[in-house]
């Protein structure tokens, strides 16, 4: 059975002065039409780079894409044409960038914006474009749409820009949504309504979501199934039920006790001590071994991979040698 | 922001607009811009005299007859005849320079700025080799090869100034295309072509307005320079031309050369002080001032 997205052994390298570092080492996870996907870790783990290989938009150079395989819906993506990739860009697959304060263009209303991105992949004429930029204003939830669509982002608070980046990514109804980080910049009152818009958008879609994000809260409100990352590997994946239950990679683990608990005040919020050792310092062990309680000597000595031992796929030795 | 009622949209143009009102020099320059344009208008359309016709003797210090308030220059032509007639020239000249001057700015910058690598490496080094040639020279020997006619001063103008812009416009460039609309636009399909035309350019015109603003200015100088060197287009009336004509008699009769001057400052320091005028309406970090 073929997903709607699968991603299979991506590898991702970048020429840095520290030599070739592989920024993405193996990566797969695979996504299905109407499912969301959460993709979670800290800064630099390979989350963004994981979406911008989805979207053709990996610097070339320095980056490239070494190795793997990018497949919408049976289509191969890794090493497609510059040309067809744009074509799907928008149309196939669209994003949702983490700031909405800057991935908006300053000198066009953001109708024209809207209506830009409509005229890109469908062929109709401007007024009928921005008719539907009006249209899709009003779908995410944009209190009178036919002014707000003559505003320069400037103008509109960043919770109405997010509903804005969503109406042009959604403009063209594309198959896979990725979302990276779509909350973070927002207060959390605002992040719930934008969760709710994409849960409702994704139900009149159909669209398959990948959601980027660091925060597990988000996580256990939007997501079926989860992958963890780290240094550049997924470590864990399994239903986002699962995962937030039984996390098995201590990393995981660590990342749940992080999540404070209203009402729980006999628990101190625990943190992960250290941070992601920078890629050209990764040796021949595992990528977390410095910061992890459960360290045992073939930690340093060999890279883990995904085992089936615990409760879910997850890559830890000491998960697979039942330590923990 | 005062929600739905009464709230009218303002453009990131009118913005700049209401800053520039209020900027008291750029108000100056903008007037006097206006009455140097409307003599010249006036000049060119409705103003019968020949700017060249032998109409007094020569050497009439200006105020001593009424026909001619600013005398005469060396043959006995009028001088506020030639004033009026040679603005028009003058101005188009400095015009066209900038607009030469900001295409081929322009597009080479936003192309080495924009592709980067070996793309930027070849056009900056071309345009290091005009930004090391001294202009003023340069700009002698093609009018000299060529003919001095005024389309060919104002070429020679534009591409011995174009460098400057063409560094401004790369750097802009090189900073823009790392924003995240950029790269916002990049993932809603738009091809290079409309990345760098539409939404790079946009967002790098408010430095270039005044980087052309303040060429025009440049070139008229630029213009006057040549005329006064003697390379100026002899049949058409330009105030650098007049300049030329008279120097040698400088020492008998201040008047010919010091009204086509002084026209030339007004009009050079009204075109400056609205290009300030601009920057600081662009710049919002000025804004708050």
């Amino acid at each position: 059975m073929t997903s709607l997205l699968e991603i299979e052994d991506l590898r991702v390298t970048f020429r840095t002065r520290h030599g070739e570092l592989t920024a993405l080492d193996g990566v797969s996870m695979r996504v299905e039409a109407g499912e969301t996907l959460g993709v979670v870790g800290e800064s630099g783990c390979g989350k963004s780079i994981t979406a911008l290989a989805v979207m053709g938009l990996v610097p070339d150079p320095p980056g490239k894409i070494a190795g793997g395989s990018i497949r919408l819906d049976g289509e191969e993506l890794a090493g497609a044409s510059p040309r067809r990739l744009r074509r799907l860009r928008g149309a196939e697959v669209a994003m949702i960038f983490q700031e909405p304060m800057t991935s908006l263009n300053p000198v066009f209303t953001v109708g024209d914006q809207i209506a830009e991105a409509i005229m890109l992949h469908q062929k109709v004429d401007g007024t009928r474009a921005f008719k539907d930029a009006v249209a899709l204003l009003e779908r995410v939830g944009i209190p009178s749409p036919d002014l707000r669509a003559k505003d320069y982002p400037h103008q509109l608070s960043g919770g109405m820009r997010q509903r804005v980046m969503i109406a042009m990514a959604v403009s063209c109804r594309p198959r896979v949504l990725i979302a990276d980080e779509p909350t973070t910049a927002l207060d959390v009152t605002v992040q719930a309504q934008i969760f709710d818009l994409l849960n409702e958008i994704q139900r009149e879609f159909g669209a398959a979501i990948i959601l980027i994000t660091h925060d597990m809260g988000a996580v256990s409100e939007m997501a079926d199934r989860v992958a963890v990352m780290y240094a550049g590997r997924v470590i864990e994946t399994a239903s986002a039920d699962d995962v937030l239950d039984f996390p098995q990679h201590p990393y995981a683990r660590g990342l749940i006790d992080c999540i404070p608990a209203l009402g729980r005040e006999d628990r101190e919020l625990k943190e992960i001590p250290g941070v992601v050792p920078p890629l050209h310092l990764l040796g021949d062990g595992c990528a977390f071994a410095e910061r992890c309680e459960f360290r045992f000597d073939r930690c340093d000595t060999e890279k883990p991979l995904l085992n089936r031992k615990g409760h879910h796929p997850a890559a830890c030795h000491a998960v697979e040698e039942g330590r923990i | 922001m005062s929600g739905s009622r009464g709230y009218r949209p303002e453009s990131p143009a009118l913005e700049a607009w209401r800053m520039f009102r209020r900027n008291v020099p750029a108000l100056v320059g903008t007037v006097l811009l206006t009455i140097v344009s409307a003599a010249t208008l006036y000049g060119a359309f409705f103003f019968d005299g020949n700017p060249y016709e032998i109409v007094w003797a020569p050497h009439e210090p200006p105020g001593a007859t009424a026909e001619f308030p600013l005398g005469t220059d060396y043959l006995g032509r009028d001088i506020v005849a030639g004033l009026l007639t040679g603005g028009g020239p003058t101005l188009a000249v400095g015009a066209a320079a900038a607009a030469i001057t900001m295409a081929i700015g322009v597009t080479l910058g936003a192309l080495a700025g924009f592709h980067g690598g070996w793309v930027d490496n070849l056009l900056m080094r071309f345009t290091e080799f005009f930004q090391v040639l001294p202009a003023l020279l340069f700009a002698m020997v093609l009018v000299t090869l060529f003919s001095p006619s005024l389309t060919m001063i104002a070429v020679s103008i534009g591409v011995v100034s174009w460098p400057q812009t063409a560094r401004l416009t790369r750097a802009e460039f090189l900073k823009i295309k790392e924003l995240e609309y950029v790269t916002a636009a990049r993932a809603i399909g738009a091809r290079d072509g409309r990345i760098m035309w539409r939404v790079i350019l946009p967002n790098a015109m408010p430095p270039l307005i005044v980087s052309a603003t303040l060429t025009v200015g440049v070139a008229i100088l630029f213009e006057a320079g040549l005329s006064f060197l003697g390379l100026g287009d002899p049949n058409v009336m330009s105030w650098g031309l007049m300049i030329g004509a008279n120097r040698e008699y400088i020492l008998d009769a201040w008047w010919p050369v010091t009204f086509p001057g002084l026209a030339i400052f007004l009009t050079v320091f009204a075109v400056s002080l609205i290009g300030d005028g601009l920057n600081d309406a662009f710049n919002p970090k000025l804004r708050e001032r």
